[in-house]
């Protein structure tokens, strides 16, 4: 099941051997052509909008990356120092009543969604259940005290946006996991994300805790600069001023904002003070951006594609989105 | 892809990184906290890609691509683009484009640490976050008649010249653009130069219609330099 690069590079090779082509060429020919080609380049992206979709692009992948190495040094950790026993140990037996604990769990990762991709499929891949790792990968980015203080800062003459952030962020979490122990199908994941790591026992765990970092940060960095250029060009191609204008009425508002919140992609710990900025909008929609927005976006659904593979993603995503608005909604109306 | 390309590839992210965090260059795109992990991540990516590259090295390939299995897929390349982007196109910070096609231009909240009193003396230099929120919000007037001091580039839309500003609270993609309407003696610059303006808000000028855009009347005027961080937060 496992290919290796080097099987990957040899069917390239047509020919004899020293026709071989493989990515480590293409890297350097590519390279020699920017070089060569620099000034063209540079020329040829000097037009106002494309300039400032280079920038929103370069934005997202540098304001998120450090989050995405914290991410998969914790996954690397994870893989190397935690045995899959003593997971186990410490989760209930039973996934639904694990479902609970690893949302209130997610209280303990401080960083935003990309970090919590690779975290959440290490534990997949140490036996912990699927419900459970989901759980943890809705919860972590929303809930943490670095959101919640950034949401607090934002907010500070509505500090029950605070409390309602919270509650619709966890219990998103926590629906869309009980919903996966009940519908859930372990064939819509990927093979190779639940793959286990090969044994370790011999290797040195710090060799073990590198690999595995530098593995998946490979893996889903990629990835994460795929959902970054789809924000960077929704952002600056996709006029958003009348959605704002729509945003007004309630039932429209509190759509158009979940949806607003999918295509910006916008950094956990950034949503609330834009979410603020909205301020010809009622608290509700506001509130369902900033549940929806660490749940489900563009940058995420890349994330998640290149973690469990399409078919999860593309099931995952849509049912967030719908859970995500209707516990935001039930939220606003109980708390705020 | 093989593993070798994909350690180049980590080695030169994380170059990419180092080098926009040491020239200062980061502060285009995100905010000035997040230097320490900027850093640090660089750091790791390079180190965890000169770790494989040594062991691999000493292992020997064929078992080096056994104990690391690689699924590789075709998506790594993506993470030469940033590279790309850094080395060879280093995009500018953001300008007039974004202040030009926001509809939320002055979105500002009401917070009552911005409110307080001004401090005294002749010019009183205000972030234009704090200005633009002044007028929208504040109602005793605490501006009208003293003079003010405001950063930004310049910026021509409909016949009126603006003075404009970006804010940012993480990273580029989350700029809130701020803008005041310039009256007055305005020399002829070109778009986007930054400049200093001293002068007085227009009394309630800013309103509802003109979604919250103050008037400024510019009694002196000093073309600068691009600040070093060219983004209020």
């Amino acid at each position: 099941m496992t290919i290796t690069g080097e099987i990957r590079s040899s069917k390239r090779r047509s020919g004899p051997p020293r026709l071989k082509i493989t990515s480590l060429e293409v890297l350097c020919g590519i390279l020699v052509l920017a070089l060569l080609f620099q000034s063209r380049l540079v020329d040829l992206l000097d037009v106002p909008k494309l300039r400032t979709a280079s920038t929103v692009f370069v934005a997202i992948c540098v304001q998120a990356m450090p989050f995405l190495v914290l991410g998969v040094l914790i996954s690397g950790a994870i893989a190397a120092f935690v045995p899959a026993s003593a997971l186990r140990r410490l989760l209930p037996s039973k996934t639904a009543l694990a479902v609970p604990v690893a949302g209130v769990a997610g209280v303990a990762l401080p960083g935003c969604e990309c970090a919590s991709v690779p975290v959440a499929r290490r534990l997949m891949q140490q036996g912990v259940a699927p419900a459970v790792a989901l759980t943890f990968l809705l919860a972590a980015p929303a809930v943490n005290p670095i959101v919640l203080v950034s949401t607090a800062v934002a907010f500070n003459d509505t500090p029950m946006m605070v409390v309602a952030r919270f509650a619709g962020s966890l219990l998103t979490a926590m629906v869309m996991g009980w919903l996966w122990v009940r519908f859930g199908k372990m064939e819509w994941i990927a093979e190779r994300a639940l793959a286990r790591m090969s044994d370790h026992s011999g290797r040195n765990r710090w060799a073990v805790f590198a690999e595995s970092a530098r593995h998946d940060l490979v893996d889903a960095g990629g990835f994460l600069v795929l959902g970054g250029l789809f924000a960077a060009a929704f952002k600056t191609f996709v006029p958003t001023a009348w959605m704002q204008t729509l945003g007004a009425q309630i039932v429209l508002g509190v759509l158009v904002m979940a949806v607003l919140a999918v295509v910006l992609a916008l950094c956990s710990e950034a949503d609330a003070f834009v979410a603020v900025a909205f301020s010809a909008l009622p608290l509700l929609p506001r509130l369902v951006f900033l549940v929806v927005g660490p749940a489900v976006d563009v940058k995420l659904i890349a994330l998640q594609a290149g973690a469990f593979g399409k078919s999860f993603a593309f099931r995952f995503a849509p049912a967030t989105f719908v859970v995500a608005i209707l516990c935001a909604v039930l939220s606003g109306v109980v708390l705020l | 892809m093989r593993r070798e390309t994909q350690n180049i590839l980590l080695v030169l992210l994380g170059g990419a990184l180092l080098k926009i965090s040491f020239s200062g260059m980061y502060l285009r795109y995100v905010q000035k906290s997040l230097l320490p992990l900027l850093i640090a991540a660089g750091v790791v990516m390079i180190g965890l890609a000169l770790f494989a590259i040594v062991t691999d090295i000493r292992r020997g390939r064929a078992e080096a691509a056994e104990a690391g299995h690689e699924h590789s897929s075709r998506s790594t390349w993506f993470l030469l683009l940033p590279v790309m982007a850094v080395f060879l196109i280093s995009p500018p910070a953001l300008g007039g484009d974004i202040v030009n096609s926001a509809a939320d231009t002055n979105q500002t909240q009401r917070s009552r640490n911005l409110l307080g009193e001004l401090p005294s003396g002749d010019v009183i230099p205000l972030s234009m976050t704090e200005f633009v929120t002044r007028t929208a919000w504040d109602e005793s007037g605490t501006l009208d008649g003293r003079r003010v001091k405001l950063t930004g580039f310049l910026l021509r839309a409909d016949g009126e010249t603006y003075a404009a500003r970006i804010a940012i609270s993480c990273c580029a993609a989350d700029a809130r653009p701020l803008k005041v309407r310039l009256g007055g003696d305005v020399p002829a610059l070109p778009d986007e130069q930054w400049v200093e303006v001293t002068g007085q808000v227009v009394p309630k000028s800013a309103n509802e219609t003109n979604s919250w855009v103050p008037s400024f009347t510019v009694d002196s005027f000093t073309p600068v330099a691009e600040p070093v961080e060219p983004y209020e937060s």
